[in-house]
């Protein structure tokens, strides 16, 4: 590669930036790309220091070092260019202390989008420019389709269960056009299949589960080792009944809570409880029966469009990541929209994100509040 | 398998010989004689004849270029393990009272990280400020010189600016409190011309690799009366200095090219005209572009750029596209980019430290090569100030 690799442009499909993880899909998206005549430079983000971290820490997940060994080997074996992206000091600033933040302020947050929205779909586009490159191409399950009048828009991938544009949705949609998802159209055993026909190193790989920089050690331990102890006592509070108020017991700090959580409340009784509601203002974790974790109405802030939504219309919109799209009428508020959920939805969580759907098109969406 | 060769013929052009260079063609025409090298110089039969034989006279041939005596020759895996050696050996076996360390705040990890974990087991490190021209502060080695110094440790050149500093003047400031004086002079064999002897330190190391050897290989020099404890014990080798089997394909590599170090001063004037031509052809070309330390006494390979208004990491992957081999300040072993602590230390603003280019030329660079060097940087440093700027008005314009 080098001088010759570049001259060759001329030939190809255009130049492309992949992002690789280290992980199988990203691996079979450059791979694909290669075969389809694209010129493709491989790139990882590094976001995390690993250098002083046990070496079984991180194995199988996103973006560890030795991911990073797996990402080169990919690069070497389809025989592209591939470089490390120093993005620790971004990833801390935009992911990491707003993820700790909002566990701190009672919420569920949802790293992905921030990573996405700050690096992936930020960082790595003004990479895509400085380096000439006509296309940025990930290994999300999406797609790019053009409309009638050839605008270029995102959908749902064909595999339901991978889908992932719900983490797509505050993607500027000046850029869709630039963007690739090389493995969209393909089903996660498809996909293996061609990482194995290719011999890539990853194709065994298990898929990476939960979030990239937390590891195997929990989030709650994740949190307790990046906020100090005093920080952490101001968190705790009492556990109560909803809607009584009465008092159950006291507990270690609100960010060890999720809403929907039934396990592990750390007190025992005789019905079946669920924390229906975190109040950060006095720490209080409220517990209560199953039926009152649904709501009909959820209000959405701070929302990004890549298609604008029409006042009062009904969408398909997803309230998590493993939620089945529900449909929901959007009406527009001054802060965002209020949805309307035609069946009441249960255990819904602020910090996390309702992505809105038309037919399989990603529409955008905005953060979940219940302020 | 795959193939492993990248050396010759892949029309790429290598300006990272501080890192490491390529191999003397020297070792490349007899390469073949080399692997047949076989037999542990330790062994008794007739086998061990030849590996002995290498070990002696390649330790002589360094003990003549050094002024010394081949019994202060070891012979390691290079200057990261001698360095690390040299500091963990002065700090186990000095007297008590001596404690205390005066470090260059521009050393190599290898130095500094070292100082870092003897500071973890009770000593004192003073790190030696150096300024932005690359000038050591010889005030400050004066005012924490004492009696309880027990090393200075400063760099006979720096890796990532190529500025030298005067280690003689050291050495006698070091010894005139009893201190012992160590000296990294991994960035001068095939560099300058060095009279060993005048530097009048007690510890010196080197890394083969750095002058058209093979990586892997290295040796310490270490006056006879200095103290000495080894890192890895083992089987005697070495005087009991260093265990482990010799690596004697590295070393016999190291006998072939230390032959070619006899007479540098030709590849010295060469390296020091292409490298002042390409920092003239830059400032000609190219605005908003430094010289770190341009006018202190320099290796004559290396120049340390910064670019302003432009993200060194960009720059270094977008030259690397177009076939050019430089780096953004020190090698990092995980190829992940950081700022570098060398440039930080000399006072650069972390802005500065990240628009940093290091170019340095070898032996086998060309004229022809800094030229089509210097166009590529003038073009890409243009397009990419370009790019920021269409970024900047987009970002204003349409928000």
């Amino acid at each position: 590669m080098g001088i010759d690799k570049i001259n060759s442009a001329e030939k190809s499909k255009g130049r492309v930036l992949v992002a690789m993880s280290g992980g199988v899909d990203s691996s079979v998206a450059a791979a694909l790309l290669v075969d389809q005549g694209y010129e493709v430079i491989g790139a990882t983000m590094q976001v995390w220091d690993y250098s002083e971290c046990d070496i079984t820490e991180g194995h199988g997940t996103c973006c560890s070092s030795i991911d990073v060994d797996d990402a080169r080997s990919v690069a070497d074996k389809i025989n592209i260019p591939f470089y490390v992206l120093n993005c620790e000091a971004k990833f801390k600033a935009s992911v990491i202390d707003p993820f700790v933040n909002a566990y701190l302020a009672g919420e569920t947050p949802l790293p992905c989008v921030n990573c996405n929205t700050y690096l992936k779909f930020d960082h790595l586009i003004k990479k895509m420019n400085e380096l000439e490159c006509d296309f940025l191409a990930t290994g999300h399950y999406a797609q790019v389709v053009h409309d009638d009048k050839g605008l270029a828009q995102i959908q749902t991938s064909i595999d339901n269960w991978k889908d992932q544009t719900y983490f797509l949705f505050t993607i500027d949609p000046h850029i869709v056009s630039r963007l690739l998802f090389p493995i969209g159209h393909l089903k996660k055993p498809e996909v293996r299949r061609i990482a194995e026909e290719k011999g890539l190193v990853v194709a065994k790989k298990k898929d990476s589960t939960g979030i990239c920089f937390v590891g195997n050690k929990g989030y709650d331990q994740f949190i307790k080792e990046q906020v100090s102890q005093k920080i952490l006592d101001l968190k705790k509070g009492k556990i109560k009944r909803y809607p009584g108020g009465e008092i159950m017991s006291d507990h270690e700090g609100i960010h060890l809570y999720t809403i929907g959580q039934s396990k592990g409340l750390g007190m025992t009784y005789h019905e079946k409880l669920f924390v229906l509601k975190i109040d950060a203002e006095d720490n209080t974790v409220w517990v209560g029966e199953e039926k009152d974790l649904y709501v009909a109405e959820v209000d959405v802030i701070e929302t990004r469009w890549l298609s604008e939504v029409t006042d009062g219309a009904e969408y398909d919109v997803k309230i998590r990541y493993q939620h089945k799209a529900s449909r929901a009428i959007a009406t527009k508020t001054s802060r965002g929209i209020k949805l309307k959920f035609a069946e009441p939805q249960r255990a819904v969580a602020p910090g996390q994100a309702a992505v809105f759907y038309q037919n399989q098109k990603l529409m955008g969406g905005g953060w979940i509040t219940l302020k | 398998m795959q193939k492993f060769s990248n050396s010759s013929a892949n029309g790429r052009v290598y300006l990272d010989n501080n890192a490491t260079t390529p191999h003397s063609p020297a070792l490349m025409s007899r390469w073949h004689e080399l692997i047949d090298i076989f037999g542990n110089p330790s062994s008794i039969h007739q086998d061990s004849r030849l590996p002995k034989t290498i070990l002696r006279e390649t330790k002589q041939k360094i003990a003549e270029l050094l002024g010394c005596s081949p019994l202060e020759i070891i012979f390691n895996s290079g200057a990261s393990e001698a360095n690390s050696s040299v500091l963990k050996a002065v700090f186990y076996s000095a007297d008590k009272l001596r404690n205390e360390y005066l470090i260059s705040q521009v050393e190599h990890p290898s130095v500094i990280k070292t100082a870092m974990y003897l500071q973890s087991q009770g000593a004192i490190i003073h790190y030696i400020p150096v300024s932005r021209n690359g000038e050591i502060d010889i005030d400050f080695i004066k005012e924490k010189l004492s009696a309880k110094t027990a090393l200075v440790s400063v760099m006979y050149a720096n890796n990532e600016t190529g500025t030298i500093f005067p280690v003689n003047e050291i050495s006698q400031l070091a010894h005139s409190v009893g201190a012992l004086m160590h000296s990294d002079c991994v960035q001068t064999l095939g560099k300058l011309i060095l009279n060993f002897q005048e530097l009048n330190v007690d510890y010196a190391t080197f890394s083969a690799h750095k002058f058209y050897a093979l990586s892997g290989t290295g040796f310490c020099y270490v006056r006879k009366s200095a103290k000495w404890i080894p890192l890895i014990h083992g089987g005697g080798q070495e005087r009991s200095r260093r265990g482990g089997t010799e690596n004697i394909i590295g070393i016999a590599a190291l006998n072939i090219v230390l032959e070619q170090l006899r007479n540098t001063e030709v590849k010295v004037n060469e390296m020091k005209r292409l490298r002042d031509l390409l920092e003239n052809l830059i400032s000609q070309n190219i605005s908003d572009i430094q010289v770190i330390a341009q006018k202190a006494k320099r290796l004559c390979n290396t120049s340390s750029l910064i670019v302003g208004e432009i993200d060194g990491e960009t720059l270094l992957m977008t030259l690397d596209l177009q076939g050019f081999s430089v780096s953004t300040g020190a090698a990092c072993s995980s190829g992940n980019p950081e700022p570098s602590p060398v440039l930080l230390a000399m006072g650069l603003t972390r802005a500065e430290a990240q628009s940093s280019l290091r170019v340095s030329l070898g032996w086998e660079t060309t004229e022809i090569q800094v030229r089509q060097f210097v166009q590529a940087l003038t073009e890409t440093v243009h397009k990419l100030r370009e790019i920021n700027l269409s970024e900047k008005k987009s970002v204003y314009g349409h928000r």
